[in-house]
């Protein structure tokens, strides 16, 4: 039984990191209706920032671990929001009007474009992350052994996705973002300015991508050009899990995918994890098409 | 007069094609197919200094018979796909022989483009078993096959007095081909697997394998997968508190995988390898550690490009022997008259598949500060 709850905190673990990255793809999608292969690669940029920022400023030496993952967080999710949104200008709103294909096209090829980029900027090699910067201890919660950084990074994503979800449901702009997501044509003749509405949803979407990035850098150390995809496919799955276009559905749906893979790889086969957390998720499609939380939707004429 | 000038201007053309033929006839061309871009580029980079080192000093000394030796270099970018083209570009090259590769599968996608061709192959960093299992006779490589590092973490396990012991690799051929050899040899031996299964190569977060590996209980972890993921598992497993031993295959050597892992976490742990450069103890190695140091300030970075060293010292040495280039001669001669050549990584004997023989593999310990220290 401790085995199950152990393995258990592993998948949460896992599931936030998901959860946060999800949120990208469903935002842009809820609105859009476009999947925003790029997402992942954003992801990667936030977590090479971070390594950039880190090692050339010094910060935890001189303001102390807390405030300087907090100044870098802040640091990073402005700059991977300033890249979404120059990503949104260039290779998105010139297709607004054109079929949606298109559209998935440039988005592969933008991701691709990262991809590269930061194989050339960064060197095709594993980078790490200093050592020692934060704390290695361990609590000990009901007989588990659960190392302190894991629950601050999976209450940090908690919080994100809260403040998100508050943002959405009970802020002005947040009633624009949801009104522009179900009529774009209504909305603007509500007078919501939609292109600044998209323009936003590019900056919180990837804002949340890189510092999901950052999280991954600090604690699991190791970060290289193409972890992105391993991520990015997952937490796509993930928002198509909760019901993409639904905000708590890829919360729902990340750390549902997490679970999924820690106990399908605990009692199940670990080379098979991947194929029991798909089957998963095509089980729960047959019987819920548009995921767990989405709503049905009356197509649009 | 326009006639006589064109006339006049093809004979010339001839003339120096002609002279710059027969040139080109007393030089030996030997091919260097190797991995200079894509993820193994540091590998190729190195395959690349170290060949044309040793031919610079070939060439000091007089050539092989007279003749002055030239290497012809293709990029296989570490793809089976460009490997292809590459080996299909230099059969055309007029190359009497050919180094490479490092990846197996890369390797394996040249082999029957040279074997049509006639040109002798000596690869260098390519383990797999089937790739000598072809019946192809002009295929050698210098490194050891995957079937005896098996057999040396089968004994190495035994000898660390070891009985319950967990096998994890990562589903590619490579590490799934050690850890199937290792668990029959070990079964053999009547030791215990107490775990066997697979990780996903590339993911960041190993917790739940190593939750699952602890409540097996195991008195070691023999870890066949590649070295960014040992790093990941070294790093994880301190962090859960777990102090078990774990023994890693000879792709986790590689001096990332302390940085990865952290000193803290990578202190104690094991892996079989060839010997890395810097513990090679031949006069032939050491002079060329100095040679290359001279002139490249730094020495290569890993053991298979030395084996690229090795090819190129076996090939020169059949062409000086036979006083022939034809792949066919240079194979009889390395197959059958070839006894304990002096290599770069040791006594250089090969078997009728084109294996090399005698053992290579030697056992490491990453001590506290990092380094891999040769065990006794």
């Amino acid at each position: 039984m401790e085995e199950f709850f152990q393995q258990l905190t592993n998948g949460l673990a896992v599931g936030g990191i998901y959860a946060l990255i999800a949120l990208g793809y469903t935002m842009v999608y809820g609105v859009l209706k476009l999947i925003n292969f790029a997402h992942g690669d954003l992801f990667t940029i936030g977590a090479y920032l971070g390594l950039t920022l880190l090692v050339s400023m010094g910060l935890f030496d001189k303001i102390g671990p807390l405030p300087a993952v907090i100044l870098l967080a802040v640091m990073v999710m402005i700059l991977v929001a300033i890249i979404g949104a120059i990503l949104e200008r260039v290779a998105y709103r010139p297709l607004r009007q054109s079929p949606r294909l298109s559209a998935v096209v440039s988005a592969l090829g933008a991701s691709i474009f990262f991809q590269n980029a930061i194989m050339a900027i960064y060197s095709p090699k594993f980078l790490v992350y200093p050592h020692d910067i934060l704390p290695k201890a361990a609590v000990t919660i009901f007989g588990l052994d659960i190392p302190v950084m894991r629950i601050i990074m999976f209450l940090t994503s908690l919080v994100l996705m809260a403040a998100l979800y508050f943002f959405i449901q009970k802020t002005k702009i947040g009633t624009a973002i949801r009104a522009a997501a179900i009529d774009q044509g209504a909305a603007k003749l509500m007078g919501i300015n939609v292109d600044r509405v998209i323009m936003l949803v590019f900056c919180i979407g990837p804002a949340l991508g890189g510092a999901a990035g950052l999280m991954v850098g600090l604690y699991y150390g190791q970060i290289n050009f193409s972890m992105g995809w391993m991520f990015g496919l997952k937490a796509f799955t993930a928002a198509i899990l909760g019901g993409i276009g639904n905000i708590p559905g890829a919360m729902v749906g990340g750390l549902l995918l997490g679970v999924i893979e820690a106990l399908g790889a605990a009692y199940i086969s670990i080379a098979w994890k991947d194929a029991i957390a798909f089957c998963v998720l095509i089980l729960i499609l047959i019987v819920r098409p548009t995921g767990l939380l989405g709503e049905r939707v009356a197509e649009k004429v | 007069m326009k006639r006589k000038l064109c006339t006049l201007g093809f004979l010339t053309l001839a003339l120096v094609a002609l002279t710059l033929g027969s040139a080109w006839a007393e030089t030996i061309r030997i091919g260097l197919m190797c991995p200079l871009t894509g993820s193994w580029a540091s590998e190729g980079q190195d395959m690349k200094q170290i060949v044309e080192l040793l031919a610079a000093e070939t060439n000091k000394a007089g050539g092989v018979n007279g003749n002055q030796i030239e290497i012809v270099i293709e990029d296989d970018g570490g793809d089976p796909r460009q490997a292809a083209l590459a080996a299909t570009r230099l059969t055309t090259k007029e190359i009497s022989a050919v180094i490479g590769t490092y990846g197996s599968s890369v390797t394996e996608a040249s082999q029957n483009i040279y074997a049509e061709s006639g040109i002798l192959q000596v690869a260098t960093g390519s383990t797999a078993i089937r790739l000598s299992e072809k019946g192809l006779p002009l295929f050698f490589r210098t490194c050891p096959r995957d079937d005896e590092q098996g057999m040396v973490a089968a004994k190495t396990l035994g000898d660390l007095g070891f009985a319950k012991i967990a096998i994890l690799h990562d589903n590619t051929s490579y590490a799934k081909g050690l850890a199937d050899e290792a668990k029959s040899l070990l079964e053999a031996q009547g030791k215990t697997i107490a775990f066997y299964d697979a990780l996903t190569p590339g993911e960041r977060d190993y917790n739940a394998i190593l939750t699952k590996l602890k409540s097996a209980a195991p008195d070691v972890i023999f870890f066949t997968g590649y070295y960014p993921e040992a790093g990941m598992l070294l790093r994880q497993k301190m962090e859960m508190g777990w102090n078990v031993p774990m023994l890693g295959g000879d792709a986790t050597n590689n001096p990332d995988l302390v940085k990865i892992a952290g000193n803290q976490a990578a202190e104690g742990y094991m892996f079989l390898s060839p010997p890395v450069p810097a513990d090679l103890d031949t006069p032939e190695a050491k002079a060329f550690m100095e040679a290359y140091q001279a002139a490249y300030g730094s020495a290569p970075g890993s053991v298979w490009a030395v084996l690229a060293g090795d090819a190129y010292r076996v090939i020169v040495e059949a062409i000086a022997q036979t006083k022939e280039t034809s792949g066919e001669k240079l194979a009889a001669y390395l197959q059958k008259e070839m006894k304990d050549f002096s290599g770069l990584t040791g006594k250089i004997s090969f078997n009728e598949k084109g294996d090399r023989v005698g053992d290579l593999y030697r056992v490491y310990k990453v001590d506290a500060a990092g380094a891999f220290v040769l065990q006794p």
